[in-house]
């Protein structure tokens, strides 16, 4: 077995009253590409959220360990600068902020926490320009408030733009496929897929396994009323699609 | 003199007691009826106006400045007399006690000014121009009155930039302001930039702007710092006319700062569109008190009016109220306002991808403020105006050409092509 990077033991996380994690379980591999499938309402997003330390979700019970660490009480931004990023299902727009002041100040944020040089206007100009190029976004995009008036590919679109410019180390995806057309969910995957090194792990949650097509599982999570009910290899796919989630309940 | 006490006088006896000329019998008429301003009258229901008018102030009155240096494109004012001129600008300026009262301002402070004005700064554009006008107020602890009139030939299109430097001036009360009469298919972009500190003069400028038939005037004013001050204006259209009135209002301490307003749409097809952003921190209060008025006369008639607060502390408080007056039915109008806090979704949006929350904040209270920084159309004056926010929210500036143009990709294609 390849090291863990993320291990989750016996999460129970709530938003407001209500109990939506109930003793969750989860150990997430380097360089693997776990999936995390369910139908609405299982918790796929809060385990994100629990994950990214969003205000919304207070974790009641359990551990979150990522690289050994617990990080149930870090702050987002400090989760983010150890390398978690999470692709949002419905990124946020900033009206106002631009799109590439926002991605530079990102960037060098994290290039501070690593202990190297910023990067200047240019330098940083120079290589956002490259992958919008190769994520076929417009290049005003840059130029743009951040996700303001943005259509849902190109929201995505900007979401793995971020991701390829910080550089994570444990990439959560959101229902990436939401709202994509077949073209977005094409060079959405090939980003994606570009950032695999044998190193890098993936979490894709996805209701649907249309994603997983593009981007090769190499463990399919099923989560089902706050906890996984059952792991296994790429096959489950064929087995979810055919039978549905509650044949797995059964099972 | 305690201004409160003039309150309770006759027009005549307000003339003989102010020593003013004949000709501004209409000033001490409108002031008797109006009487001072208390904390119940409705303009200045939510600025500590009282102290003020019960102070017993010593009047400063200046000689006429026998020399008038010549600058780059500074019309100077020092303590309301002219100290500076631009040479090569195409701009008149004079003195007179002989103008076009406004009958119908409704502050009364609009007439105490001119009442105690010994004369009107007046400046004439009859090319296009672009200057700066600065105001310097050097005497502290003083009531200090002027007014300037700024007139606009028609066609002409001039952009002023209005500053203001009164260090020196700690406790001082001024009381100013402008009738500007802007002519038919003339432009007005008047951009006003006024931070002031704890302790800082106090000014209450009172304006009335006269909008011709399809004139415009674009009117954007930046205020920012913990001192008190307020800007009532009322603005005439005239058919056609237009006025896009931006409010940028950036509060701390213990200031009382915002805008007082009535715009009248006298003329048909006349436009306003009035917005106002406000952030307030500490014990700030930010004050939005705007009427757009539209007559029987002003059919076809187009008005917004839109205010947006955002609270930074528990203590912070803005007193918002859009109102609209309207006496016909073809018209297109909408006004409303919001007081809140920073969106939650949007600051972890930015810290989840690293960004401090300190840092985070910073940006979102920026993307506030932009909307209304980026609507001026001189690229030097939006980097002044961010410098100037930034300057007065952190101490510092360090605003980078990313924030605020977009030269940067020429830079990146530069260094690319090397």
């Amino acid at each position: 077995m390849s090291n863990v990077v993320m291990e989750i033991e016996n999460l129970h996380a709530r938003i407001g009253a209500k109990e939506i994690l109930k003793g969750l379980n989860l150990q997430l591999e380097e360089g693997k590409v776990h999936a995390i499938m369910g139908p609405n309402g299982a918790g796929k997003s809060t385990l994100s959220k629990a994950i990214t330390g969003h205000y919304d979700v207070e974790v009641t019970e359990g551990a979150i360990r990522y690289k050994g660490q617990e990080i149930v009480d870090w702050e987002p931004e400090d989760r983010a600068l150890e390398g978690i990023f999470l692709s949002f299902q419905n990124p946020v727009e900033i009206p106002g902020v631009n799109n590439a002041y926002f991605l530079r100040t990102a960037v060098n944020a994290k290039r501070k926490h690593q202990g190297l040089e910023e990067l200047n206007a240019a330098e940083f100009l120079r290589e956002m320009k490259a992958l919008v190029q190769e994520l076929g976004m417009k290049p005003e995009m840059i130029n743009r408030s951040l996700n303001e008036g943005f259509s849902g590919g190109e929201k995505k679109r900007n979401e793995i733009l971020q991701m390829m410019m910080l550089q994570p180390d444990l990439i959560i995806l959101d229902e990436i496929d939401s709202g994509l057309d077949i073209d977005a969910l094409r060079a959405v995957s090939e980003g994606i897929n570009k950032m695999k090194d044998g190193k890098r792990s993936f979490l894709v949650i996805t209701h649907y396994s249309r994603i997983l097509d593009y981007i090769e599982p190499d463990y399919i999570h099923v989560l089902k009323d706050g906890k996984i009910i059952k792991t296994a290899g790429p096959e489950l796919v064929a087995e979810l699609e055919e039978k549905g989630y509650g044949a797995i309940e059964e099972a | 003199m305690r201004p409160m006490l003039l309150g309770e006088m006759t027009p005549e006896t307000l003339m003989e007691e102010l020593g003013t000329s004949p000709s501004k019998a209409l000033a001490a008429r409108r002031l008797a009826q109006l009487g001072m301003p208390t904390r119940k009258s409705e303009a200045y229901r939510y600025f500590d106006i009282e102290p003020l008018m019960a102070h017993d102030w010593e009047i400063l009155r200046n000689e006429a400045s026998a020399e008038i240096a010549e600058s780059e494109e500074q019309i100077v004012i020092t303590d309301g007399r002219v100290t500076a001129l631009p040479k090569g600008v195409e701009v008149q300026v004079g003195c007179s006690d002989a103008i076009d009262l406004d009958g119908n301002h409704f502050d009364p402070l609009y007439y105490l000014g001119h009442l105690l004005s010994p004369e009107v700064i007046s400046i004439r554009f009859k090319e296009d121009a672009k200057v700066t006008l600065v105001h310097r107020f050097t005497q502290p602890g003083k009531l200090l009155a002027y007014r300037t009139a700024i007139y606009l030939d028609a066609n002409t299109h001039v952009q002023i930039d209005e500053r203001f430097e009164g260090e020196q001036a700690c406790g001082a009360l001024i009381l100013s302001g402008s009738d500007v009469f802007i002519s038919r298919d003339a432009t007005l972009t008047l951009i006003k930039d006024e931070t002031l500190k704890e302790g800082d003069y106090v000014p209450i400028l009172s304006h009335r702007i006269k909008v011709d038939s399809q004139a415009l005037c674009r009117l954007h004013s930046f205020d920012f710092g913990a001192g008190s001050g307020l800007q009532l204006i009322r603005v005439q259209l005239h058919e056609h006319a237009r006025i896009d009135a931006d409010h940028l209002l950036y509060a701390t301490d213990h200031a009382r700062r915002g805008t007082v307003s009535q715009i009248v749409h006298i003329g048909q097809s006349s436009v306003s569109n009035q917005r106002a952003k406000n952030i307030l921190a500490e014990k700030a209060r930010g004050i939005f008190d705007a009427l757009i008025k539209v007559e029987h006369t002003g059919k076809y008639t187009k008005a917004h009016q839109n205010s947006k607060a955002i609270l930074l502390n528990d203590g912070a408080y803005m007193a918002s109220k859009p109102q609209l007056e309207i006496y016909i039915d073809d018209l297109e109008a909408s006004h409303g306002s919001t007081t809140g806090q920073l969106d939650e979704a949007q600051l972890f949006y930015l810290r989840s991808r690293g960004i401090a929350k300190e840092e985070a904040r910073k940006m979102l209270i920026l993307a506030f403020a932009n909307e209304l920084i980026d609507a001026l159309e001189d690229e030097r004056m939006r980097e002044r105006l961010h410098a100037s926010f930034e300057t007065a929210y952190w101490g510092v500036t360090n605003v980078t050409c990313m924030e605020t143009c977009h030269g940067c990709e020429d830079l990146a294609a530069g260094t690319a092509a090397k």
